[in-house]
């Protein structure tokens, strides 16, 4: 069974993904970049990156923005518009179509888009391993029949058949995964790299209406670009007196430079440009050009481009007749998206943030892939793995809380490990499932407790009590404790140790992390408590092995070293720091009487076993939420191409 | 869960495809995650040689300046080691336009196809570029002498 793929055929650049697992993925071109530059060379049949390199050396035979002439006539006035804008010869071809002139030959706009969806195709093949023969390709909004037709007709030329034409907008809502929005009014912003298009959607039960669309097909970031690199320019011909504009290879070397200034300005507030021997004074002697472009002049070189895009906002809203606050949620697409100040700019216009969270630059491809999924079958009923939301362990010694499980792992899964006894003779211990993130048991939300009895009598740290936790793919855990010497066990089934809310989860980190200091030092303090007991017991223990063999001075020192430990481990409050101290005395002290023992070349005692103690609780019933499973609803697009 | 019949043979076929696709897209990702593993060990240091790369050019425009014996032994060393890691310089200068490897930023006066000037180097890590060279390119009108 092949796949459908989801290709975002743009004006500047094109993209595809797929679904994998029920998840989109962006497939890399063969030259290892997710988008490809949508320019095609004909004659030699270059396309892409190989093609937009050697665009000056042929730019009558390079094609770039077809999308532009898609299922257009000659007539059209976006067609006279572009061939000012293009060098290759576009010309009127059958039924007064706009077709290309290269060479001798005529191209419909078809094939050449078909160039660009067939390297799509080969480099999908390359990345999944299969041959791939259907495709789900994005449209805008406003395309009307003929360039839909057009559009699909491309993709047939290039071997795919089209399953689906859909709209960007929508493809882009179904990649913020808001399908299963009920009647809701989303805009989508979309600012690319030579077009500018803004949609008022509405969204109920699976199917998209596309309410308004407005746009201006001749901005972008390629404008944004401009602005910079003449800036660059004229203020180095102030300091300089020459003009990097008349020399190619530096002006190859300045838009390089203001291209990387404005990514990196969207992240920094400011940076520098540093880009020495760039030109040649009028003497000779060799110029550098080195300047600093802070965010807020960025700002001021592009403000009234941002400002251009909000006209068609207001028209598209107005043509949907609908209000600014009825705009329920904004969704970016577009490379220069990324920009604070356009980010703020419909921010404010809209008095709402805009959602930005899927790759603006892959958006609308992952969407494509999303509704090849589903046509495909592949995504509806899809099988999704669910992850713990948080981790899972269980109550240790001094209430401290070991995790057995660690949040965000998927499930099915299991882990096991080897516990014991915290206190001579104990013949049960006490198994508290505790769900949380914070270090200390009370702090964590107990799932359930149960008893294992029947532990043989033995010295603490020596039975083996073997904890193990399940989940299953349904979510519900189960807990076992298995005492290794005599086989006998005990369980529980916990249903809901993976279905929480998002609240909850959310929660229950932010928890952990305001306390997150606290606890540390909880945490250490129970620790201190801990090795502080075991080294009475130790102490305790040796003494009594080692019998008449120690010095009667020796033992009384340890003796009362030992006193003085258990004093502090009894007083309330007890810091940390005053712990270890009495403790590291008690230390030096048997450490003494061990080496004097072995001096006086006497065998010393048995090495007291060491090993993880289990505490003891008490038992208290705890009930479990539900999981609420997702399933993912039936995907319609609003508008359709047979 | 609706109590509505099952059509077995149907949920059986379901189940099946389920089953052959979930295999396939593992078996597919084992591969993937193989040969991401091998070029992730042949070209981690893929980022780094290419961010260095704009430091050489410079280096070497300011050796070409300034002919300092002690800048030109350092750029020396610079070059020895991004060829220790198997940075390769793509020629240019003087051969065929090849757009795989090659990006004119201008057509100048020359040979019709031919690399005029190398306007900034393009460098090969084991046969796979690492950074294409930009380049004036001939137009065909041969100056005259």
């Amino acid at each position: 069974m092949s796949k459908i793929i989801g290709i975002d055929l743009g004006t500047t650049n094109s993209c595809v993904a797929v679904m994998e697992a029920g998840k989109p993925k962006v497939i890399p071109s063969a030259e290892g970049r997710n988008i490809i530059p949508s320019v095609v060379e004909p004659v030699k049949n270059l396309v892409g990156e190989v093609a937009k390199r050697q665009i000056i050396l042929n730019p009558e035979n390079t094609i770039s923005s077809v999308k532009r002439l898609m299922g257009r006539r000659f007539s059209d006035a976006e067609v006279k518009k572009s061939q000012k804008m293009v060098a290759y010869k576009i010309k009127e071809g059958k039924d007064g179509m706009a077709v290309i002139e290269v060479g001798n030959k005529t191209y419909t706009p078809q094939e050449i888009s078909a160039k660009i969806l067939g390297k799509c195709k080969a480099d999908a093949e390359a990345f999944l391993g299969e041959k791939v023969e259907q495709a789900v390709i994005t449209v805008p909004a406003y395309f009307d029949d003929a360039q839909r037709q057009a559009t699909k007709q491309a993709g047939e030329i290039a071997g795919l058949k089209v399953e689906r034409i859909i709209n960007e907008p929508t493809a882009a809502a179904l990649a913020y995964g808001l399908e299963k929005k009920k009647g809701e009014t989303i805009a989508v912003y979309d600012l690319g790299g030579g077009t500018f298009d803004i949609s008022i959607l509405e969204i109920g039960d699976g199917v998209f209406e596309v309410k308004a669309t407005n746009g201006d097909t001749h901005l972008g970031g390629d404008d944004f670009d401009e602005r910079v690199v003449d800036w660059i320019a004229d203020e180095f011909k102030k300091d300089q007196g020459v003009d990097l504009r008349q020399d190619k290879q530096a002006l190859q070397r300045i838009r390089d430079a203001a291209e990387k200034a404005k990514i990196e300005l969207s992240s920094t507030s400011e940076t520098e440009i540093n880009q020495p021997y760039i030109t040649q004074g009028k003497g000779g002697q060799p110029l550098h050009l080195t300047m600093k472009i802070s965010r807020a002049k960025l700002e001021q070189l592009v403000g009234d481009l941002i400002e251009k895009t909000m006209e068609p906002v207001k028209l598209c809203l107005k043509d949907a007749k609908i209000k600014v606050a009825d705009v329920e949620q904004i969704i970016f697409v577009g490379g220069m998206t990324r920009m604070p100040k356009v980010y703020e700019t419909v921010k404010s216009f809209f008095g709402k943030e805009p959602n930005r969270s899927v790759n603006p630059d892959e958006v609308v491809a992952v969407g494509a892939a999303i509704q090849g999924g589903v046509l495909g079958g592949e995504v509806k009923d899809v099988l999704l793995l669910d992850v713990t939301p948080l981790t899972l362990g269980i109550e240790t010694l001094g209430s401290v809380r070991t995790p057995l499980i660690d949040r965000n792992t998927t499930v099915p899964a299991s882990k096991s490990q080897i516990f014991s006894t915290a206190a001579d003779n104990q013949t049960q211990v006490e198994i508290n499932v505790l769900q949380g993130e914070r270090p200390m048991a009370a702090d964590n939300k107990s799932l359930g407790r149960f008893i294992l009895d029947g532990i043989p009598s033995s010295p603490r740290g020596i039975p083996q009590i073997e904890v193990i936790f399940d989940i299953d793919a349904n979510g519900i855990l189960t807990v076992k404790a298995k005492d290794k010497a005599t086989n006998k066990e005990q369980m529980i089934t916990i249903k809901g140790a993976v279905g929480l809310s998002d609240e909850e989860i959310k929660q229950a980190q932010a928890e952990a992390e305001k306390y997150a200091e606290e606890d540390k030092t909880k945490k250490e303090l129970v620790e201190a408590r801990n090795q502080a007991d075991n080294l009475v017991f130790t102490a305790e223990k040796t003494l009594k092995d080692a019998g008449d063999k120690v010095k009667p001075e020796d033992k009384e020192k340890v003796e009362s070293e030992v006193k003085n430990v258990k004093e502090v481990l009894a007083k309330e409050g007890a810091t940390k720091e005053e712990i270890q101290q009495v403790a590291d005395k008690l230390s030096e002290e048997i450490q003494k009487v061990g080496a004097a023992m072995y001096q006086t070349q006497q065998k010393a005692g048995d090495q007291p076993p060491e090993g993880e103690p289990q505490k003891e609780e008490t038992a208290k019933d705890k009930s479990s939420s539900d999981k609420t499973s997702k399933d993912k609803d039936k995907v319609e697009e609003g508008e359709v191409v047979e | 869960m609706s109590k509505k019949k099952i059509n077995w043979p149907e949920q059986l076929n379901d189940l099946e495809n389920k089953w052959k696709r979930a295999l396939a897209d593992y078996a597919n990702l084992e591969k993937r995650i193989d040969n991401e593993k091998q070029s992730f060990v042949k070209y981690s240091n893929l980022k780094l040689l290419e961010k260095l790369l704009p430091i050489l050019d410079d280096l070497e425009a300011a050796e070409k300046h300034l002919k300092d014996q002690g800048l030109i032994l350092g750029v020396k060393k610079l070059r020895e080691i991004l060829k220790s890691e198997g940075v390769e310089e793509i020629k240019a200068q003087g051969e065929e336009f090849q757009p795989k490897a090659m990006e004119v930023i201008e057509m100048v006066e020359g040979p019709k196809n031919k690399v005029v000037e190398v306007s900034s180097k393009g460098y090969l890590i084991d046969d796979r570029i690492l950074r294409v060279a930009k380049v004036k390119v001939g137009g065909g009108k041969i100056k005259e002498n």
